[in-house]
Parts: structure tokens; sequence; C-alpha cells
């Protein structure tokens, strides 16, 4: 019937303007000026296509104008609604296409918020103390000038004793009127009056805080002792005269080397990853008895077998050992109630072991390419 | 040390392989480093630590694998055993006296007549090029053989160029001189122990002999000296003379005293078979204070206890110490052995324990992780500051550093005196005996340390770095008492250099660093610990910051630290760029009981914001102006804070025009701009009144 209409009555306004419309719509609107041209030509108040139909009703014989309003009416709604549709449509393609305009070249670099970081010394120490003090260990420190009754004498190195050459040691001078004082100290007074009298030097380990801590605390106790030492090494790729040392001290009723090994080997593989296993070489430092070296499972082969570990699979680590009793006594502990053992290692050799630089100078050289390597991620598990 | 596995054979009832014998060895406390392949054999490298002078030696060793394989030592060869002698006796041609009886426990000696200049026969040589010994004539290596055999350090004297044919073992005179064998002339002191004859000195004992009365080709009667040394009187000697021989080594760390006769006897029967001559009946054999084998007991109790392993028996024990020769007997729960004289290290019940569990072996003891009783914590409250002080810095954008300590204090810490009088400081510890004579005082503040590291970071193209460190300085203030509190100080120093980094979204040339990027760095890791507002800062002068842009940081407790830019000075020395700046701190100032964090309510309403912006002298302190604002408690008003400064155009030359921005916000209300007008224009008049301000 439309088509008879059309076709029927070619002079037919309405059918027109409708057909104008969609003629328009059909080529389309490209712009946001396009869209309101086509709105005011068909919809415009003065010259609009659909008011000229209403305005000329008066034209129509009154018998017809019924229906013509109707039909008018209708195409007008028509025509407002797929305008209404075109507008949406417009505004949708004009934010594509501003959002086409602001899009970001996604693999620009980021505006990461400027921080710096943490020592790699600092990163291993931390991690260090966070596994032992969920162990129930307490985080102790103490002075890095000693003297030689907290550095040696207490840890039962005596006087003139070879073992002192392993740890070469750097004295201190003091000043002449300060150094009289203390030299009139008499050799054969007691341990108490004889110690703030002893020679100072830089201490070379960490257990002189174990004295400082069984003297102050008593048993029992569980600690770790972190903290930096001085040697009197010249400075190489394996060598420096400034390190840091990490030592754990335990003392309770039935403390024994199976306790000892237990706790290395949870240590050790919390720090390096399960599957690390440890072995106990017997050695001699004169502050535990029984002592011993704990080497680890090699971490660059896994225990095959390589270049770094000589081939053998293993690492020296740790030293490690049961609390001497003259130490123990030093310390005021009774011996007989109490045992206790002891380990510790270098956090340089262990951050070395863990992050892979070459050479320990690095760590002292405040260089920012490698200050900056560590901060941000895990340290290493190579299981 | 080296030492030839066929050698060890030797004394061995069973030779075990290379592979065997290290890790025997390795178990036994005696790691072995390397294996060498020689022709003659496999030589291991094995560490020996100072408490087993008794392994050193192919015998000693041969008794370590003896007990850890087992496997009984095999008798003595015909080399140990007593020489054929004939002719006068030695007691009719020489004679010991022993002055120090302490110090030399022993002297045994052994007289050779008629020695040839010869060769020592080829297996002397042999296995002594094994482990890497040169040979150097019958007399000489005979001894140096008896050392790798059996551990125990020989002399040999040419007997004739002896004066008086006595031999005296006493103390050196004052001002005493001897050219040892390596011919240097050594200045003795009373405290040295020498062989003399009767006229002088001619051996250090137990180090080196004298060069005067070594035997040389020449040499027709030799007289073989074996003794036993105090540790200790040789190691003052060897330490004070810079010497270290193989005979020092082994006397430093004890000798075994019962070892003379054997030794003794090997050197002979070597140097007859190949040089001939003849012994003199007899052994010398001077004796000074004696030795006693020391008794000691093993309690299964103990025993079990150390080990943590309650498996182990009395039998276990037993039969351990009756293989490294301690002669144990079992009575009752334990066992009392007779510890031999070779082994020093052993004294006390624990040792004992030691030597039943390395044998036994470490690896077959159980292992358990003894029960957490009470959660850990940091014993020492400044630790858990510092570790504070480098997340805030870390945070702000620093990385952390560690410097070494060793410093020449004139040069490098100077500038900074009057910042270390402040800090307690005013006198720097000296090394004795540094590695670098150029750097011989410990570091009294950690800047000039920090700076050397922006200076090595600008020269590998980083001119902009940001560095902290958290470390100890070292030293005294001046007239302490002679033992003052602490030597040590704790301190967090930072540095900033050049340009706050860049980012390629705003190009060109970026913002330098300035002093409110180190002021800020300051309140910044002290927050936790301190309030920016209870900081006070005021200028501070000193050679090593630029004058007028440094400051004084100080707490109700004194000084707190220093802060500023680095000085020309300071930064051409090390070619750094021209804006540095650098702080530090002492971490002991800073409380140790943290700011705790509580509620504060605040408003809901809206608040309004206004400026005022007037001119002023730039001797009027921001602190000055703002101090006065507080104080007028204008109503409702929330904070006030700089806006701006500005210096320039319409401001006179010596003024300064500052915008303070106050914010007005009511609990209760919504603020209107007549009320905050009217205190606003109220603030205005008294600051004209107060500091004469223009607006």
């Amino acid at each position: 019937m439309d088509d008879e209409r059309r076709s029927g009555a070619p002079d037919d306004p309405i059918a027109s303007v409708l057909e104008t419309f969609r003629e328009a719509v059909e080529a389309g609107v490209s712009s946001r000026g396009e869209f309101e041209r086509l709105k005011g030509r068909f919809l415009g108040r003065e010259k609009g296509l659909v008011p000229a139909l209403f305005s000329g009703v008066k034209d129509i014989p009154p018998a017809e104008r019924g229906g013509f309003g109707a039909r008018a009416n209708a195409v007008k709604r028509e025509i407002v609604e797929a305008i209404g549709r075109l507008s949406d449509d417009v505004a949708r393609r004009e934010a594509m296409s501003r959002e086409r305009a602001a899009a970001v070249d996604v693999t620009l670099p980021g505006r990461r918020p400027r921080t710096g970081a943490l020592h790699p010394l600092t990163i291993v120490r931390r991690r260090v103390e966070e596994i032992f003090l969920r162990m129930g260990y307490s985080i102790a420190d103490g002075p890095e000038i000693e003297n030689d009754f907290h550095n040696f004498e207490a840890l039962n190195f005596p006087p003139e004793h070879p073992a002192r050459d392993t740890q070469d040691t750097f004295f201190l001078q003091m000043p002449p009127e300060a150094e009289a004082g203390r030299r009139e100290a008499n050799p054969e007074s007691d341990l108490e009056d004889r110690a703030p009298r002893s020679p100072l030097l830089l201490r070379t380990h960490t257990s002189p805080v174990q004295i400082r801590e069984m003297r102050q605390r008593g048993a029992p106790l569980r600690m770790i002792m972190p903290g930096r030492v001085y040697r009197k090494d010249e400075v190489d790729a394996t060598h420096s005269p400034v390190f840091h040392q990490v030592e754990a001290l335990v003392v309770d009723k039935g403390i024994s080397l199976a306790d000892l090994k237990g706790t290395v080997e949870t240590f050790l593989s919390e720090l390096f990853g399960a599957g690390t296993k440890a072995r106990f070489i017997p050695t001699f430092f004169p502050f535990v008895e029984p002592g011993a070296d704990v080497h680890m499972t090699c971490i660059f082969c896994r225990g095959a077998g390589c270049r770094k570990c000589k081939g053998s699979g293993w690492i020296e680590i740790m030293g490690a050992g049961c609390v001497h009793p003259n130490v123990l006594v030093r310390a005021g502990i009774d011996p007989e109630t109490y045992t206790g053992f002891a380990f510790g290692g270098g956090i340089d050799r262990i951050a070395l072991l863990l992050y892979g630089f070459p050479d320990l100078r690095l760590l002292f050289e405040g260089d920012e390419r490698f200050l900056g390597q560590y901060a941000g991620r895990l340290l290493g598990d190579p299981a | 040390m080296k030492f030839s596995l066929e050698w060890i054979g030797e004394f061995l009832g069973g030779l075990p392989s290379a592979d065997r014998a290290r890790a025997l060895l390795d178990q036994g406390g005696l790691p072995v480093e390397s294996v060498e392949e020689t022709a003659r054999g496999p030589v291991l490298d094995v560490e020996i630590t100072p408490n087993r002078p008794d392994a050193m030696s192919h015998l000693g060793l041969a008794r370590e694998l003896s007990a850890l394989m087992p496997t009984p030592l095999a008798p003595p060869g015909p080399d140990f055993a007593i020489p054929a002698a004939s002719g006068d006796p030695i007691e009719s041609l020489a004679s010991v006296v022993i002055a120090v009886p302490r110090l030399c426990r022993r002297f045994g000696a052994l007289l050779l007549r008629g020695v040839a200049d010869a060769p020592a026969p080829e297996r002397v040589r042999a296995r002594l090029a094994a482990i890497g010994s040169h040979s150097i004539s019958a007399p000489v290596d005979a001894t140096n053989y008896a050392l790798w055999a059996v551990g125990q350090p020989l002399h040999a004297f040419d007997f004739e160029k002896l004066r008086g044919g006595v031999v005296v073992v006493r103390r050196a005179r004052r001002g005493e001189t001897l050219v040892t064998l390596d011919g240097v002339e050594r200045r003795l002191e009373a405290s040295d122990v020498v062989v003399a004859d009767a006229e002088r000195a001619v051996s250090l004992a137990g180090i080196m002999g004298g060069l005067d009365t070594a035997v040389t080709k020449d040499t027709r009667h030799v007289l073989l000296e074996a003794a036993w040394w105090d540790p200790v009187a040789i190691r003052r000697t060897a330490r004070r003379l810079g010497m270290h021989t193989d005979a020092s080594h082994r006397f430093e760390r004890g000798a075994d005293i019962a070892a003379i006769p054997n030794a003794l006897n090997l050197a002979a029967n070597l140097i007859l078979a190949s040089a001939g001559g003849a012994l003199c009946p007899g052994l010398l054999d001077a004796r000074g204070l004696p030795f006693k084998n020391r008794r000691a007991a093993l309690r299964l109790s103990r025993l079990r206890l150390v080990a943590g392993d309650p498996s182990l028996t009395l039998e276990v024990a037993a039969d351990v110490l009756a293989r490294l020769g301690f002669e144990p007997e079992v009575r009752g729960r334990r066992i009392s052995v007779r510890v031999p004289l070779r082994r020093h290290d052993v004294r006390i019940e624990d040792d004992l324990v030691e030597e039943v569990l390395r044998v036994h072996g470490y690896d077959r003891l159980p292992s358990r992780v003894p029960p957490s009783l009470a959660p850990g914590r940091h014993l020492e409250p400044r630790r858990i500051v510092e570790d504070s002080l480098s997340d805030g810095a870390a945070a702000a954008g620093l990385y952390e550093t560690v410097g070494y300590p060793f410093v020449d204090r004139e040069t490098s810490e100077r500038a900074y005196a009057p910042w270390l009088e402040a800090a307690g400081m005013g006198r720097s510890i000296r090394v004795a005996n540094p590695l670098d004579e150029t750097r011989r005082e410990l570091r009294t503040t950690l800047l000039p340390g920090l700076l050397d590291a922006l200076s090595a970071n600008a020269r590998h193209g980083r001119p902009d770095a940001a560095l902290f460190e958290v470390g100890r300085a070292f030293g005294r203030a001046d007239g302490d008492p002679e033992n003052p509190p602490s030597l040590e100080s704790r301190r967090f120093a930072f540095a900033l250099a050049g340009n706050v980094r860049s980012h390629w979204s705003a190009p060109g040339p970026t913002r330098a660093y300035d002093f409110f990027d180190a002021k800020g760095t300051v309140e910044k890791v002290v927050e936790p610990w301190i309030a920016a507002e209870d900081l006070c800062w005021r200028p501070a002068e000193m050679e090593a910051f630029a004058r007028g842009a440094a400051a004084w940081v100080e707490t109700s407790v004194g000084v707190l630290g220093v802060v500023g830019l680095v000085s020309r000075s300071e930064r051409e020395r090390r070619s750094l760029p021209e804006n540095v700046f650098a702080g530090e701190l002492l971490i002991e100032r800073i409380p140790s009981r943290p700011r705790m964090a509580r509620f504060a309510p605040y408003s809901t309403f809206p608040s309004v914001e206004v400026d005022l912006s007037f001119a002023h002298p730039r001797a009027l302190a921001w602190e000055e102006i703002a101090a006065f604002v507080r104080e007028r408690a204008l109503t409702d008003l929330e904070s006030v804070r700089v806006a701006d400064r500005y210096e320039g155009k319409n401001v006179p030359g010596d003024q300064t025009k500052t915008t303070v921005r106050l914010t007005f916000r009511s609990p209760d209300r919504t603020l209107t701009s007549d009320v905050v007008n009217r205190e606003k224009d109220g603030l205005a008049a008294a600051l004209r009144d107060r500091f004469g301000v223009t607006f």
C-alpha cells in the first residue's frame, strides 16, 4: 500500500518528506555539523520540512485534513525518533574519535614513583633477621670498638696464641695520657677488673657480642648478632678490611650438636632455598668445642660439582660449634647446667652467593649502577 | 700443607686411595684442599688448624688415618732404628746446659763425625721434591726430611765452629746480635731464647740457625739438635722479628716432646747412609721442667648431652679414644684417659667429646630444631631507628652505600670541626697498625666518604646521584675522661648531587636539588620519631658548607645534625657539580620511642583559603612570621603555610615578598568570606604593627 501510495500519489508531500529524510539518512552524517544541518532541514522551526507539512494543512480540503494530520504526525514521530538515534550515533562516534586521538603509546616508559634502594648487604641482613625472628631469636648489637678481653680473651683465645693470627687485628692507639692510665692494669687482677683496661681494637668478629649478652642477660638465651667487623686484610675481590657477619647463639638446658645441625639446616634452606643441604666438618675455633665448618650444597651447580666448588658439590659457608665451656664460665654461666651452640658467617659472602656479583669491592664503592640492582626484587631462590 | 700419600703409607698398615684419604681427612677435621698427581703419586694439600701441630707431618696424618679408617699403624721402619755408633762417646766431646728450664723442656743432640759432602739419598730427595721442598745437602735434607716425616724440627750445626764444645740454652743478652741463615743480622732482646756456644749466640731457638755455625760442604762433624721450645716465647720472638719458618710454625703451636729421639735417629741414619761418617755413641738428652701426661675423663652422660645422641655408647667412645692413642680405661659410666704429650689441644672433657665425635662422624649424629619458646625482638632499640631511617631515605629516592672508616683526618675532616665538636667527637682515634699509612685515623663523620662516593658516580657518568649511609663514626670529645662512655656514634648521613632525576614526559633541564630537598629529607626520615615541628633549624657556619646555606638541626636535647650546601673547596677537590647538599644526623639523639599514631577528628565542613602577600626584610625568618601568626590564634584557622617567596621587580633589594596561605575551617558550620576576611585583615594589621611589613 505504501508503494501504491508513493507511486499512485507522487505529489504526496508527506511521503516525499519521508522519502527525502530516508535518503538523507542513507547518505549518512560524518560530523556533528552535518547532523545539525540535517536536523535543521527537517525539524527547523522556521524552514524545516516537517513543520512545513503542518503549515500546509490549511491548503488541504477540510475532509482530508484529519487523515493528513494523522499521517503527518506519524511521519514526524518517525523522523524525531530517527534523529534522536542519529544524535546518539554521532555522539558515540565523536567520543570514539576523541579517544582515538588521545590514545597513548602504551609501550612508552611509565612514570615510576622515584625511590632509592637499600644496600644489598642491608637487604640480606634483614632477610636473615626475619628468618631468625620467626624462629624466636632476638637481635643483639654491640660496639665495633672492642677490647682484647671481649674480642679474644673471654672467647678462649689465650694471649700469644697462634689462633689470633687467623684474625689479623687492627689495634687502636689512644692518646698518651689515656693510654698511661690503661697500661697500669695488673695482669693478675680478675677478669672484671681487667676487661675495661684491656687493649682496644676494631672487633674482628661479632662473637664479642656473645660475651656481652651472656654476661648481661645470663642463660637461657637465643639471639643473633649481625654487624660490621674489621680485619687487616688487603682489599681484593674476596677480601675487604671491612665486612659483615651474622652469628647465632643459643644457650639453654640440653642444647646439643644435634640442635646445631637442625638449626643450621633450617636456616640455610630458608635462605638459599629448599633442598639446600649442610654438612659439618670438624674444625677448630677457640670459642667452640666441638667445632665445625659448615659446608652447603653448591648453589652454582646444586651439588653436581663445578669450577666454583672445585668439583666437590659443596661450598664453605659458616663456622659453628657448641659453646666452649671456658666461654660459658667467663660469661658467668655454669657449663654443667647449660650448654649452647653458636654459628655464623659473612653477610657479604652470602650476598655475593645470592646475587652472583663477582667482586666484594663493589659493595663499598657507592656506585648507583650497583646499588640500584637489588631493590624491589626478592632474594634469589635458585631452587 | 702438602703431604705425599705414598710417604704417609710408610706409617700405615694399609694405604687408602686418594679419594678415600680425602673423605676421611675431611671427616676428621683435616680437610684436603686439593689433590695433585705427581711422579711420586698423589700429593694432598691439607688445611691444618693451629690446634693440631701433631698432624703437621706424614706420621701425624698417618695416625689420623689409622684412627679414621681404622687400620693399625705400621711398625717403625729401619730408618728409625738406633744407628750403630763408634768412637768416643758424645758426653766426652760436647755438653748441653739449659739455663731456661721453663722455656726449653728438652734438648737432644747427636754428633756425627767425619761426614763427607754428599747429596741425600735419592728416596729422600724424591719425597722432598714431591712436597715441593728443594734438596741442599745430606745433613740439611736429613733435618728437613725428619721434620716432614715426624713433625719435629731439627737443626744441624757445624760442630767445629761451636766454640768450647758446649751448648748453652739461655736468654739473649741485651744488645747481642746474630746473623741468621738468611744472612740478616738480628738484634736480640732479653726475651729471646738462643742456643749459644761458650761465647756467643749461634741459633735463634726454634726459629732459625746462625749463619756462622751452619753446615757447609766443608763441614766434617755435624751436631744434630732436636729440642722442645715454649710456644709463647717462640711466637713473641718470631713476631717481633717478622720471621716465620717451618720450625717456628710448629714450635709456636706446640711440638711433640716425645718425638725428639726418633727424629734424631732418623736424621742420623739418613746422613750416615749417604755422607758416611760415624755416629758418636750416646744421645745428649738435657731436660728442662718435666711434662706429665694430662689425665682427663669423659662421662657417657656428657657425651650424649653434647652430641644430642642418646644412642652413643661407652664402647664406641673407648674404641675411638684407643685408636687415637689415649689409652682409655672404662670405669663405670665414664672413661678415663691419658692424653698423649703431642695433643696439647686436648684439655677438658668436651675436647674428648670432639675427638670421639669427629672420628665417629658428625654426619652420623641426629639433627633437630630446638622448639621455639617466645617471639624474638630487637634488643637494641636504636637498631630499629636505624632501619627506619634507611627505609625513609630509600623511599625518598636515595641509594644506600657502605663506606670504609679509615681516613686521614687532616685532609678529609678538618672542614667539619664545628660539627664534630657538637657531635662530641673533637678528637679522633688512631689505628696503631693501619693498612695504609695515609689513612691512619678512624672516621669521625660519614660525610667525606659519601662525597667521595658521589665523586666516583660523577666520574662514571652519573653526576646526579643521591646516596645515604647508616654507620658508625669513632672518636672522643676534647678533654674527655680516660675511659669515655663510648668511643663510637651511630650516624645517618646523606648527600644529593646535581638534579632531581627526570622523566621523558617533562623534557628539558630538570630542577636542581636545593636546600629544601636536603631539609625535607631530614624531616622525612626522622618523621616516625620526631615531628617536623619539633625540629629547630638555625644557620650554621663551617668550612665544609657554603656560607649562608647550612643549618644546624636541633631538638629539645640539643644538636641533632647538620645540613647544607657543600662548600666550593669540598666540591672542587672531588670534581663535584655545583649543587651538592649533604647532611648528617646523630642517631643516639633521636628518641628511640616512636611517635604513636592516634586518630584526630576533623571537620566535615568546607574550608576557605585566603592569601596574604607582603614585603619584609630578608632577615625576618619565616619561622618568626609563622610563630607570630600561630600566636594570634585566629578563629577557625586550620593551617598557615608559605605559598610563595618572590624577589625581583617591585620588591626593594634587601626585601623579600612572602605570600602566606591561610586555611580556615570551622568544626560546626560553613564559613562565610566576611568572617574570614575580617580575620585576615586583622592579621594584616598586626603584621604591619609587629614587623613593619608592607602590602
